[in-house]
């Protein structure tokens, strides 16, 4: 197949020799784009480095180390957390990885079956629709400290304000996929004998899951903000709670590194992800990352 | 076999009042017949298959397919092929054409002797592990057909199947098209807006008038079976075909311009 396709693409040339150019071609623009992408990486945090060096800047600008650190003192920071110890970052990485992990689990199983479900049922879609509209458009951060009240300081309250957040966002995908399936094709498989579970089995469901999958990268960012939130407003352990601490303490340095800590976090669950949604989505050319 | 009897359909229109899509339509076609149905687009053709497969009921008449009412449900053995894509992309073409014997819960040895017989009569053994973005429309349009086969229909309805396609690939698909009706010998029941396709295919064209439809002509094709699609075209048996035809059809499509 993808012989035929590259002959085709090729138009006359042989097709080792065109396809081996094109590749050529390829990897050049990648290393390009790498390399440009490295060039401003390092251009940004130079600057941010030496200007915070400068005593004219610290004084007259926003480049004063005490309000924004500098990348090598974050770069310590980081290091010196990673140390077993007092100071070790890891039990409240590892508290706010098991809330954002159990929050995004039970928000994606719940936003998922619900989804599914209700697509199932003309009826009570169009009853649950303006609640399912109203709670959507109220800014759903805004519960976190009524959740806090209720579940206490701790593991519970990160969990359920992650789920919260994460819910609306997967039960709508999951619902408008679960709908977008084709009248001619449940048709089509009623002819070959298919009854509604086995349309519902075969059909929908999995045309749901792949529009679920579109939004997970978004489900994961979503399940982070939930977490570190009500680790904001009430909690003892977690990276936003150091967060929290370097604020009454007025230290910059505490907080760069808790973020980047945090959004290197992000990153690698959004690569996983991705990993993932390659293997199980390559038939879809609608949902590749590509 | 198939039988429409008086039927009509009206659907209601966004402002309340009914809109009458099928007018007075009757229809028999024998086991084994090939009928092909033309007219003017929106002329309600489509309604009538959906309604012979049972998936909207007719507001007046009566349809039976094999001896039995069609009433609400889809009647037993009849496939129907949609002009569009009706493949399920998660699956490779193997699990596509196999996916009505595991609606009826087949056993897996049964069924793989039936998928390699069908994929083989469609020239698509060389795909059977690929997924349906890797084929071409035409590959698709088999792939679609030897899902429909693979729980032996007795009628087939096929509605525009071929519309997509580019004339080379239509005319090549016409071509087995009709072998496979050679050798299995459903009762086919096509729509199409393409003429040539019509009397190269059918062995009865019907062509109807816009809505609300009625039929303004019948025309038994005389052209014998085996019938070459790439020949055919020169011959004048098919120019008179075509154009008694046309006489009809072209102005259906005066009136409604």
């Amino acid at each position: 197949m993808s012989g035929e396709q590259a002959h085709v693409l090729a138009g006359g040339v042989p097709v080792p020799l065109a396809a081996k150019a094109a590749r050529k071609k390829a990897l050049g623009v990648r290393l390009r784009i790498s390399l440009t992408q490295i060039a401003i990486l390092i251009a940004w945090l130079g600057l941010w480095e030496g200007l915070t060096r400068i005593p004219w800047f610290q004084q007259n600008t926003i480049f004063d180390p005490f309000f924004i650190s500098r990348p090598s003192l974050v770069a310590a920071r980081i290091w010196n957390w990673m140390q077993p110890g007092k100071n070790s970052i890891w039990p409240h990485l590892m508290a706010t990885l098991d809330a954002t992990g159990l929050g995004l689990l039970v928000g994606v199983l719940s936003g998922f079956s619900l989804g599914v479900t209700l697509a199932q049922s003309r009826f009570w879609a169009k009853v649950l629709n303006p609640f399912i509209v109203s709670l959507n458009s109220t800014p759903r951060i805004t519960f976190v400290p009524l959740i806090t009240m209720l579940f206490g300081l701790g593991m519970a309250s990160k969990v359920v304000s992650s789920w919260f957040v994460v819910f609306f966002l997967v039960f709508f995908n999951t619902y408008k996929g679960a709908n977008s399936v084709e009248q001619e094709l449940v048709n089509f498989c009623r002819t070959l004998g298919a009854r509604p579970a086995q349309i519902l089995w075969r059909v929908r469901i999995p045309t749901a899951a792949a529009w679920t999958f579109a939004a997970l990268p978004n489900a994961i960012s979503f399940a982070l903000i939930g977490v570190v939130l009500a680790e904001f407003v009430g909690s003892t352990t977690g990276v936003g709670y150091l967060i929290t601490t370097a604020l009454a303490t007025l230290n910059a340095t505490d907080m760069f590194a808790a973020i980047t800590i945090l959004s290197l976090v992000g990153v690698c669950l959004v690569y996983l992800l991705g990993a993932i949604e390659r293997r199980l989505l390559h038939w879809s050319s609608e949902f590749r990352n590509d | 076999m198939i039988r429409l009897d008086h039927v009509s359909k009206s659907f209601e229109a966004r402002s309340g009042e009914p809109v009458r899509a099928v007018g007075d339509f009757s229809l028999t076609v024998e086991k084994g017949e090939f009928v092909c149905i033309v007219g003017p687009s929106g002329c309600g053709k489509s309604t009538i298959l959906n309604m012979i497969a049972g998936f909207t009921p007719p507001t007046t008449g009566k349809i039976e397919v094999n001896g039995a009412r069609v009433n609400g449900t889809v009647p037993e053995a009849l496939g129907y092929i949609f002009q569009k894509d009706t493949l399920l992309p998660w699956y490779t073409v193997r699990q596509n054409v196999g996916l009505g014997l595991k609606f009826a819960g087949a056993a897996k040895r049964d069924m793989d002797k039936k998928i390699e017989g069908l994929l083989r009569l469609a020239h698509l053994s060389d795909f059977a592990d690929a997924h349906p973005h890797q084929l071409s429309g035409g590959m698709r349009r088999r792939v679609a057909l030897c899902m429909s086969l693979a729980v032996d229909p007795k009628v087939l309805l096929l509605d525009e199947p071929f519309g997509a396609l580019d004339t080379h690939t239509k005319t090549h698909l016409h071509s087995e098209l009709l072998e496979i009706w050679k050798e299995l010998g459903q009762t086919i029941v096509m729509i199409t807006h393409d003429l040539d396709e019509a009397v190269t295919l059918a062995n009865r064209v019907i062509v109807l008038s816009s809505p609300p439809s009625n039929v303004l002509l019948e025309e038994p094709i005389e052209i014998p079976y085996p019938r070459d699609v790439f020949e055919l075209r020169q011959t004048a048996q098919f120019a008179t075909h075509t154009q008694r035809i046309w006489k009809v059809l072209g102005n259906q499509f005066r009136n409604a311009a």
